[in-house]
């Protein structure tokens, strides 16, 4: 198979994901009609797709720690992030999930969604067995959304202030840079299953050949993506932090400990 | 009118020989931030002499081909002592003067929040240059660089005592920024005036504020790697001795994890001198203030992440390179932003061409081109034929001196007034400023050329080689204009300082509350604040029919975070990173086993008994807060005094372990896995030690009984520390025990 017959070949159309997507989109103008962003939330089904049925779905099932690595960053952290922000004022979490915006769990959750899915055991797990990858998937939009939730929340009123955002945001982003150094630099392999392939597809001689992609070098991409590129996302959170900050010249007085 | 009042009292106070006496002590025993700023600016002062002298006989040197004026050994002893000191003992210090001076003023408040802390920190200066530079009298001053590759720094390869001095003196500066920086971070968020809320900081505040950060995050990190190497030349350790399984690129990566933003701690408070003046001497407000403030943020977090690409030429392989040319092309973005923004603030200004503003146009120009090479560096390829060549010499000059020296000039020609009393003299100041530009350009214009000629860099001579002579020798003569510069200069302050024309409170119509006071400004800084309202109170002053709008709303009962807390909290930031990078060193090597002991020599199970000892004392400690609240003395007391005992037993514990690997035969030089484990250990117990040192002076504290009220802050500050400490001991056990288990 050539690289070109392989990006035309791969895309799954698997129903699910479909299904999922329609009934998120009914039920989202259901409730809100036209009164969120929809615009967000078509973006971030259109990324939830290419996400788990186009062909770096097909690579990161076992092929590619790096392209693993590229959808678990757009499933933790720009699709939750999207959708929060496709949320009209008017959406009230139910009171039992309430008890997850606190900024502690939150913090914990995006954290821990990159840490726990990369222990070896767990990472592994998820790439040979469906049913342990179907856990992660949901898994990781959830952790994103209760990560984002504390700076990205429809309501101003149960957002981190400013100030208090940029802290959340760059402490999480030191502790999956951490992570992301270590990915890059571990001798060993941390997801086993990524290092002999079962080449499903007859796609693993042009990996390795002309896109010279060892599985060495494959983790340290994987690693690098989670230590440079992730940061930016993070970056790019803060600066909007700090725009937020100083834009909102009509604060109310109780909010402004700043 | 008062200014000139309190000026006149002050010299006379100076001057008055029945005064001087205790004069002199007040200086060695001041914790003023003014006067502890001027000590910071003289140490400075000094040492910029030393460096520059040592530059000039290396340009000396490098005058002529095939030269044998310096021995090469002496060479590369200037070149390395010049790098460190103009660094550590020359730059670092003059911002931390300038910001001690200035930033209390700008926020309006009296003094730093810890100023016996600040004391402190000044003082390590002196003792850190004292050390670095008695190395030259105990066997030859260090000759390995400012960034002493491994193994070159190792003992082997430098076996006199200039690499352990050298060590241990950047290690005690580091200390001294880090305790600084705590300072700053606290000052600002615990110690504004009433109305100076966080938006509406000055600029050279803000950029203070977050390169504070800057520096809690990493000189930590090259403390660690500092230990680690004086552990593997005093202790015969093995981190950075590829013969024993060691890594020297390790020390690289530790190093330019530093040492790259470095160079931002240093080049952002000159970007936050130079956001003051321009405005000032253009008269208008700077443009953009939001991009200025938000540029310095992405500034700050970028620079963490791009040290890579200092290490090109090692060879870390494609993905490694790529990833790390591309971020560090991205800084070239915010600090764009800001060129722009200080461009803009000038079109269109009535721009006032005095001496700062004339440096500070000279900053811009010479910043730009420090800054279009140092994309070139971003580039591989092009990095990989420059990166040791003069081409690199020519970049990091503009930078340290066209952009960071040009812009500390024109803030000594700008705060000078306000801390003498007394304008610089307008005539010398120019004469500095265009010996300094035509010196400055004359020297590291051409090395761009030589270096792409091919002239290695780190090099005592060079053959003659067609251009490579006249190129020299131009580069030579720029050095002279440059002392004279430097010498006029000296004699500008010293000459302006005893007769320089009066200045007044506010001699450049400058709008930032330093201005609000008198010059000098009397100890307690402020005898009234104006209203602050907005960014600029003194336009709003002198403006009240057009007022600058009003920034944030106006809630004049802000409730500041308390000091100590804070304070205490950005410690524990700054250990973070300390232990972070001897955790990731530890994981390092553990994944690179070396023959010899290994993790299971280790008694979990006795150590998880001893580790419940100290994770039950910061349970204790809760206990003995709460009593505190309620006022129970004889149960705080009781839950102090075991919180004290668990500590201790967790020390016992370790003891014991140290002793049964000592009785085995395993000692810190055994291999890696020894090395690693007793530092990463050691420097935790260490840690407990302290928190049990601490916690010993509250128990006695309050056992005397004069802990009634008022210390809770202090004492849920320790609090914090010894939960800290236990913290990280959670992620050694887990690391060092635990993992090893799992395999």
């Amino acid at each position: 198979m050539t690289t070109y017959q392989f990006f035309i070949t791969t895309w799954e159309w698997n129903p699910t994901p479909l299904l999922l997507c329609a009934l998120v989109l009914m039920g989202y103008f259901l409730a809100f009609g036209l009164r969120g962003r929809p615009l967000y939330l078509a973006v971030a089904l259109i990324v939830f797709l290419v996400a788990l049925m186009s062909p770096l779905s097909a690579l990161a099932d076992g092929y590619l720690f790096s392209a693993h690595m590229v959808q678990h960053i757009l499933l933790v952290l720009i699709i939750p992030a999207l959708f929060l922000l496709s949320l009209p004022p008017s959406f009230f979490l139910p009171r039992p999930i309430k008890t997850l915006a606190h900024p502690f769990i939150g913090w914990i959750a995006g954290v821990g969604a990159m840490w726990l899915w990369h222990a070896p055991t767990l990472c592994n797990a998820a790439t040979t067995l469906k049913a342990v990858s179907v856990i992660q998937t949901i898994s990781l939009l959830l952790m994103g959304s209760v990560f984002w939730w504390q700076v990205l929340a429809p309501r101003d009123s149960e957002r981190l202030s400013p100030p208090a955002g940029i802290v959340y945001l760059f402490t999480a982003c030191t502790a999956c840079s951490v992570l992301g150094i270590i990915l890059t630099f571990a001798p060993v392999s941390i997801c086993p299953a990524y290092q002999q392939p079962v080449d499903r597809l007859g796609i693993l001689k042009v990996i390795r050949g002309p896109w010279g992609l060892t599985s060495e070098r494959d983790q340290q991409i994987g690693g690098l993506l989670m230590w440079v590129p992730m940061c930016l996302i993070y970056l790019t959170a803060i600066l909007a932090q700090l725009a937020r900050w100083q834009s909102d010249s009509t604060a109310n007085p109780e909010k402004s400990h700043a | 009118m008062n200014g000139t009042t309190t000026t006149a009292m002050f010299r006379a106070a100076i001057l008055d020989p029945a005064k001087r006496a205790h004069y002199r002590l007040a200086w060695l025993s001041t914790v003023d931030h003014k006067r502890i700023a001027v000590l910071y600016l003289l140490t400075a002062l000094f040492f910029f002499v030393v460096a520059g002298v040592e530059a000039l006989f290396m340009r000396l040197q490098l005058a002529l081909p095939n030269n044998h004026f310096l021995h090469p050994d002496t060479f590369n002893q200037l070149f390395t002592m010049h790098g460190t000191t103009m660094i550590f003992l020359v730059v670092m210090p003059v911002v931390f003067g300038f910001v001690n001076y200035v930033l209390p003023l700008q926020i309006g408040a009296r003094d730093m929040a810890f100023p016996r802390l600040n004391a402190f920190g000044f003082w390590l200066v002196p003792l850190g240059g004292i050390l670095l530079h008695f190395s030259v009298l105990a066997g030859g001053a260090p000759a390995v660089g400012w960034f002493a590759y491994a193994p070159l720094s190792e003992t082997p390869y430098s076996s006199s005592l200039g690499v352990d001095y050298w060590a241990i003196a950047i290690f005690v500066l580091g200390i001294g920024s880090i305790s600084l920086a705590i300072n700053i971070i606290a000052t600002v968020i615990s110690g504004r005036a009433p109305g100076m809320t966080m938006r509406r900081l000055p600029l050279f505040t803000w950029i203070n504020f977050v390169n504070a950060f800057i520096i809690i995050f990493v000189l930590p990190v090259l403390n660690a790697g500092l230990a680690m190497l004086l552990i593997d030349r005093l202790l015969e350790g093995h981190f950075f001795l590829p013969a024993r399984g060691g890594s020297a690129v390790l020390w690289q990566h530790i190093f330019w994890a530093f040492g790259h933003p470095e160079v931002y701690i240093l080049a952002l408070p000159a970007f936050g001198m130079v956001s003051e003046m321009i405005p000032v001497f253009s008269r208008k407000p700077i443009f953009g203030f939001q991009f200025v403030a938000a540029s310095s943020m992405a500034i700050a977090v970028l620079s963490l992440g791009v040290w890579g690409h200092h290490m090109f030429t090692v060879g870390m392989g494609r993905p490694l390179d790529l990833f790390f040319a591309i971020a560090s092309m991205l800084i070239a973005i915010p600090t764009g932003v800001k060129v722009l923004n200080w461009t803009a603030t000038m079109l269109g200004g009535r721009i006032r061409l005095q001496v700062p503003m004339l440096f500070c146009i000279a900053f811009l120009i010479q910043f730009l081109c420090a800054g279009i090479t140092g994309i070139s560096h971003a580039v591989v390829p092009l990095d990989w034929q420059t990166k040791n060549s003069y081409y690199l010499v020519a970049h990091f000059h503009f930078v340290a001196v066209g952009a960071i020296v040009f812009a500390v000039l024109a803030a000594t020609q700008y705060w000078f007034p306000k801390m003498s009393g007394r304008f610089l003299s307008e005539r010398l100041g120019r004469w500095t400023f265009w010996l300094m530009v035509i010196g400055f350009n004359m020297t590291f214009i051409i090395q761009h050329f030589l270096g792409l000629l091919g002239m290695p860099r780190r090099v005592f001579t060079y053959p003659d080689l067609p251009h490579f002579t006249w190129m020299n020798m131009l580069s030579t003569i720029g050095v002279f204009f440059m002392a004279a510069a430097a010498l006029i200069l000296v004699w500008n302050l010293v000459a302006s300082f005893f007769g320089g024309k009066l200045a007044g409170d506010n001699p450049w119509n400058a709008w930032t509350l330093e201005w609000a006071t008198p010059s000098p400004p009397p100890h307690e800084n402020f005898d009234a604040l104006p209203p602050i309202r907005s960014r600029r109170p003194l336009w709003d002053i002198a403006n009240p029919d057009r007022p600058d709008p009003i920034v944030g709303e106006n809630s004049s009962a802000i409730i500041l975070p308390d000091k100590n807390k804070t304070g205490i909290l950005t410690f524990i930031l700054s250990e973070a990173g300390f232990f972070a990078t001897l955790l990731l060193a530890y994981l390092y090597f553990y994944a690179h086993p070396q023959p010899g002991p290994t993790p299971r020599e280790l008694d979990v199970p006795r150590t998880l008994i001893f580790s419940v000892c100290l994770f039950v004392s910061s349970f204790t400690f809760w206990r003995s807060e709460i009593a505190m609240s309620k006022r129970q003395r004889g149960s705080m007391l009781g839950w102090l005094a075991l919180t004290v005992v668990l500590g201790g037993v967790f020390l016992v514990g370790q003891g014991t372990e140290y002793w049964k690997l000592f009785k085995t035969g395993v000692d810190v030089s055994t291999n890696l896995f020894a090395t690693t484990f007793f530092t990463l250990t050691g420097f935790h117990g260490l840690h407990v030690l302290l928190g049990l040192i601490a916690l010993l002076i509250f128990l006695w504290l309050a056992w005397r009984g004069d802990f009634a009220s008022g210390r809770e802050s202090a004492f849920e500050s320790a609090g914090y520390y010894w939960h800290f400490v236990d913290v990280v001991w959670v992620f050694v056990l887990l690391t060092v025990y635990i993992l090893p288990l799992l395999r």
